[in-house]
């Protein structure tokens, strides 16, 4: 299970406040705990440059370039402006780098599959098209594999892409979740080497008790076939479930790293 | 005939759509909402009645419980529902006995953005109010926003974002709104995740709703204005 730490983003209204005034200690402080959690990567979200930035693509590249300081974990970008993308993947050091996100509009694949074939980067892909969240499973399908054939003519590989099957309210919709679960397994059938990635919180928005609703949901994507999440790494109950959910899904030979960490104490029954 | 009022406006607290809807507390049998709206009708109880006694003052009190976090928001659109459905039962006698909607409601999330959740659930509470509510949709070019101000002359305008980059564009159309001279036509409510009181004032928008109840409470203050 890749874990990718959500804490730096612009719509949290703490974080947000730090990249307006350009608190680097803030911002610092939070990836290297997220780092220390266990993060594989930390999404960094810059909002649209509000305050004392020129725009969004200037406060993103200041927000790299400190969150890099602070942590050798590679780093999640993410933008839904191909500019702020581009610029970003610019300051950016390293190798190994996450793109967040494109969907199945003709002109975003256009403008970052290139770029994404260039760098090597992994990138996320919401299964949406124009117009909205498809309600149904066929028609996230149906986003997928507009996206994979447009990405594949830029040369960005299978095993590149990440899915986001997209998760909708529970509360709202109580269809929804079966619809995200299904969604899930018909990708990893009909592309096998690309991986699957889901934001956690949403599913339980409207809910009380929205950490068992969020715990519990990641389990059920985890045997549909989710390979990542976007989460929050300081949650240690969520933390210990990826642990847990690698071990149940065979992901954790003889079940070494889910015994060392209860040894640690990190793993809370 | 109060009695069945009073029974209408304990449904809609349950949420009970129709007879066979167990309710929030499970506590309540007999015909929910919809059926005891008829009732209501055959009885020829008063539409403002029905309206005022039954399905909005059940709403008041499921907004005060979702105020508590005592209601959650599979609660709360239990009830919103159940009044829509029962507002759509009463669209035709109210049209025939000319008692217009409070006013029209038109609401948009702005362009760039595709959430829609927040704005429908907004959308079936100001419908539950009595209000005429128009869905322009998600993604909504600024321009088309424009247009339909200036030819439908809606009496509202809800503006949804849920991104910090989208909201932005709320800024926007107030501009173009005053561009076309159509500013004071129409007043702007904005919303969102994103979006505060703050930012309201900053962009010139007339109120931010934290949510569909303060909306429909900030509606019917200036009616009473």
């Amino acid at each position: 299970m890749l874990v990718v730490g959500e804490k730096i983003n612009a719509s949290i209204k703490s974080v947000g406040r730090a990249i307006r005034d350009r608190d680097e200690a803030f911002l610092t402080n939070l990836a290297k705990d997220q780092a220390g959690a266990g993060a594989d990567f930390i999404d960094v979200n810059a909002g649209a440059g509000e305050g004392a930035w020129e725009n969004a693509a200037a406060a993103m590249a200041w927000l790299i370039g400190h969150v890099q300081s602070a942590t050798d974990r590679p780093l999640c970008i993410d933008s839904d402006d191909p500019a702020v993308l581009k610029t970003a993947l610019k300051r950016y050091e390293g190798e190994t780098v996450m793109i967040n996100s494109v969907d199945a509009e003709a002109a975003r694949l256009d403008t970052i599959g290139p770029i994404a074939a260039e760098r090597g980067a992994l990138l996320v892909a919401l299964v949406m098209k124009e117009g909205g969240i498809p309600r149904t499973v066929e028609e996230r399908l149906e986003a997928a594999d507009f996206i994979m054939a447009r990405l594949e003519r830029y040369g960005v590989r299978e095993d590149q892409v990440y899915f986001d099957p997209l998760v909708l309210p529970i509360s709202v919709d109580t269809s929804q979740g079966l619809v995200t679960l299904r969604t899930i397994e018909k990708i990893k059938g009909r592309y096998p080497s690309a991986k699957t990635i889901m934001g956690l919180s949403n599913i339980s928005f409207g809910l009380p008790g929205r950490g068992i609703v969020n715990r519990s949901f990641f389990l059920m994507a985890v045997a549909a076939g989710l390979d990542a999440a976007i989460l929050n790494p300081l949650d240690q109950r969520l933390m210990s479930l990826v642990k847990v959910s690698e071990m149940l899904s065979n992901q954790d030979p003889m079940c070494r790293r889910f015994v060392r960490a209860f040894r640690k104490g990190t793993i809370s029954d | 005939m109060n009695e069945l009022i009073e029974r209408l406006k304990e449904n809609v607290i349950q949420g009970r759509m129709t007879r066979d809807d167990e309710g929030i507390d499970d506590t309540l049998t007999g015909p929910g909402v919809v059926e005891l709206t008829r009732m209501a009708l055959e009885h020829k109880i008063t539409l403002k009645d029905v309206i005022a006694e039954g399905l909005t003052a059940g709403m008041e009190v499921v907004g005060e419980k979702f105020n508590a976090k005592e209601y959650y928001v599979p609660d709360m659109l239990a009830s919103a529902e159940a009044v829509s459905s029962a507002m759509d039962i009463l669209k035709p006698h109210l049209e025939a006995a000319d008692l217009a909607a409070k006013g029209r409601f038109a609401i948009v999330t702005v362009k760039g953005d595709i959430h829609d959740i927040g704005k429908n659930i907004v959308a079936i509470l100001l419908k539950g109010a009595g209000y005429e509510v128009v869905d322009l949709g998600i993604d909504v070019p600024t321009d088309r926003i424009v247009d339909y101000v200036r030819e439908k002359k809606p009496d509202y305008l809800g503006l949804s974002a849920l991104l910090t980059t989208t909201m932005l564009v709320m800024g926007d159309i107030i501009e173009a709104l005053k561009t076309a001279d159509l500013r004071d036509s129409v007043k702007v409510l904005i919303g969102g995740a994103a979006v505060s009181q703050e930012f309201a004032r900053e962009i010139g928008a007339d109120a931010y709703c934290a949510d569909g109840f303060e909306a429909v409470r900030i509606l019917d203050s200036y009616r009473q204005a």
